[in-house]
């Protein structure tokens, strides 16, 4: 009979449904860093950046630590960590004998007083922030069981006195090294494989064209040198095949190439301008701009240029449009009543479009990570045109470059391959 | 000799059939089996609707033209939201970031203007440019409200103050995870035990609940809802 009753009461039970809690950072302390103190604060100072940019964490402030500065790499007081609110715990210690770097990084959870990670990383002194990077992505990756970006690399143009030239550097804006002179260079675009980096250049004197750098050894060697302006080159996911726009008879479209050939394809055939490609993720569909409606509007073909379709009907001027890696959203750049030029996103099923950025200078060129967690963008917030990186719905903006003349034209690099 | 009218001790006397009460007994046990089985099926509906009471109050200002493109309603972050990059040193601080007004603080403040105790409170410039309708509230949250019973309002709306997802976890992992919990309230409101009834698989989304529900405090239950909340609790079904 109690079973019958336990079971009649079970069914009686009110049910409130909870959805949309919001989402809150994961808070994170990190400890005072162990062994040669120079190196492992350099360390820990270039993690501490990671996480933080990542938007994933919230650092903990180390004055309210209440664990002795002398608690080693292990046998942690989990409770005294769990007082000052941490939820995971980041140790390190690093040594640097001569002209090595070997530290010894560990994640642990407060909550349950279990060591969740723990690594050796080592490598030559110049190497390390990349020690860093590289467990920044282990922890990332530990959580969000997906590939993280702190080990890629940037490119983008770098205004000089003299014109405007192709730099790449890492993900967050160190180690900045200048691939072309300063002519000007315009709009890079990386292989799949991150090797070469495709530019417009007005180098040659005869217009704009097409060029490539090889970023190990900034070999520049030329890709189209078609009519008066060859623009916009990017590559297609499986790096066989390229896109750019050209003008020819004072029409400009997109033309489609492989890599090895020498003819472009003409894929669209619309009075106005056809420009800015883009391609999805699968390489199936591409994500243009297009005058053909009367104003600069966001649409999408298929990779042969059939199957059309006009994605954005709001606003009346929507240019720069980059797929996301996962395949859902298309960032874009658009100009809004107040005629300032914002970022937003619209959704490949639906058409919705979200505002990412607001009256904050003018923001343009997204760029996606490889992993679809952040974008990259130019904006004149801070004063002078600087790379910013924010996440997907316009969280969480970072500042990346810090140059003397500004920075634009962002674009991301591949992920690094598995090892 | 005559009939003795006497009978004999060991002779048999007619004993009551055994039959009928080992039936009654047998169908005693299978009426409680079968209830035991049959009833829940029957009670295996949906639960009587009682659904939150969700008020918002309709935002003050204009509708927006659908040409458009969309404006932010929530104020953009700050544009230093950080320092560029420099060399290895302690990583700056991150300035305090100003506390969003839950709709439960909203409903608080609204009826302590009605009743005149309202104390002052920092003026802000409404957005002309917010889209809602003309004859909104400056402090408006949506366009819509629904009806249902008002204590769950409020144990919905406490532990949402305290419900927040680890952004640890992917995108993509929080389309599918769910969980339920079942929660005894007592009659000062307070959480009496709680228990999963069912995980969600991740060990960091269900530690966000343990702690959400540590964290909640209820207002004490109406009588009339008390003793169920006491003795059946509630079925909270958390998903991202």
């Amino acid at each position: 009979m109690m079973i019958l009753l336990a079971l009649l009461l079970a069914a009686d039970r009110p049910v409130i449904d909870l959805s949309g809690g919001r989402v809150q950072a994961y808070p994170l302390a990190m400890a005072r860093p162990l062994g040669a103190q120079e190196t492992s604060v350099s360390v820990q100072s270039v993690l501490a950046q990671d996480f933080e940019r990542s938007g994933l964490f919230k650092l903990l402030d180390p004055a309210s630590f209440l664990a002795p500065p002398t608690e080693g790499l292990t046998n942690i007081n989990y409770a005294r960590w769990q007082a000052v609110g941490a939820q995971g715990l980041v140790k390190l210690s690093c040594d640097a004998p001569g002209a090595e770097i070997k530290c010894d990084m560990r994640l642990y959870d407060v909550a349950h007083g279990q060591e969740l990670l723990h690594g050796t990383y080592q490598g030559p002194s110049p190497s390390m922030r990349q020690l860093a990077h590289r467990f920044a992505d282990d922890v990332v990756r530990f959580f969000t069981h997906e590939p993280a970006i702190f080990q890629t690399r940037i490119a983008f143009v770098r205004e000089t006195e003299t014109g405007k030239q192709i730099v790449v550097s890492d993900w967050d804006g160190a180690n900045p090294q200048p691939l072309t002179g300063a002519s000007i260079n315009l709009l890079p675009a990386w292989t799949p494989d991150g090797r070469t980096i495709a530019f417009t250049s007005f180098r040659d004197g005869a217009g704009a064209h097409i060029y490539t750098v090889d970023v190990a050894s900034r070999k520049i060697g030329p890709l189209v040198l078609m009519g008066d302006l060859a623009a916009g080159a990017t590559y297609a996911p499986d790096g066989l095949r390229f896109l750019y726009s050209a003008s020819v008879e004072d029409n400009t479209d997109i033309y489609i190439s492989q890599t090895d050939g020498p003819i472009g394809r003409r894929l669209t055939d619309a009075r106005g301008i056809d420009v800015s490609a883009s391609w999805s993720a699968d390489g199936k569909r591409i994500a243009f701009v297009s005058e053909r409606a009367g104003s600069p509007q966001i649409y999408t073909m298929s990779a042969d240029g059939t199957d059309v379709r006009r994605l954005t009907f709001q606003g009346n001027f929507n240019q720069e449009p980059a797929w996301s890696p996962k395949g859902d959203l298309i960032a874009f750049s658009g100009r809004d009543e107040h005629r300032a030029f914002d970022l937003y996103t619209v959704a490949i099923d639906g058409g919705k479009v979200t505002r990412l950025t607001q009256n904050q200078g003018t923001n343009e060129k997204p760029a996606w990570a490889p992993n679809g967690r952040y974008i990259l963008f130019s904006s004149t917030r801070g004063g002078k045109r600087q790379l910013w990186v924010m996440q997907p719905d316009g969280s969480n903006p970072r500042q990346v470059t810090s140059e003397h003349l500004g920075a634009s034209d962002p674009a991301w690099g591949p992920l690094p391959p598995p090892k | 000799m005559t009939e003795s009218g006497h009978q004999s001790v060991l002779a048999l006397t007619p004993r009551t059939p055994a039959l009928p009460g080992v039936a009654l007994a047998v169908l005693l046990h299978a009426a409680v089996f079968g209830a035991a089985i049959y009833l829940p099926m029957l009670f295996d509906r949906a639960p009587p609707l009682r659904k939150p009471i969700i008020a918002h109050m309709v935002a003050l200002g204009k509708p927006r033209d659908p040409q458009l493109l969309p404006r932010r309603q929530a104020p953009a972050p700050s544009p230093v939201a950080s320092a560029p990059p420099k060399a290895p040193g302690k990583a700056p601080a991150q300035p305090a970031q100003k506390h969003a007004p839950t709709r439960q603080e909203l409903m608080q403040r609204a009826l302590a203007h009605a009743m005149g105790k309202a104390t002052a409170e920092p003026k802000e410039e409404p957005d002309p440019e917010r889209a809602g309708s003309p004859t909104g509230s400056a402090a408006g949250t949506a366009q819509s409200a629904e009806e249902g019973e008002a204590y769950y309002t409020a144990v919905h709306d406490a532990i949402m103050e305290n419900y927040a997802v680890p952004s640890v976890i992917s995108e993509r992992e929080r389309l599918y995870l769910a969980a339920v919990v079942v929660a005894w309230i007592g009659p000062s409101g307070q959480i009496i035990k709680h228990e999963f009834e069912k995980k969600s698989g991740n060990a960091f989304f269900d530690q966000a609940l343990e702690l959400a529900i540590q964290r909640t405090k209820l207002p004490p239950p109406p009588p009339d809802l008390a003793r169920s909340l006491r003795d059946t609790g509630v079925v909270l079904n958390f998903r991202p």
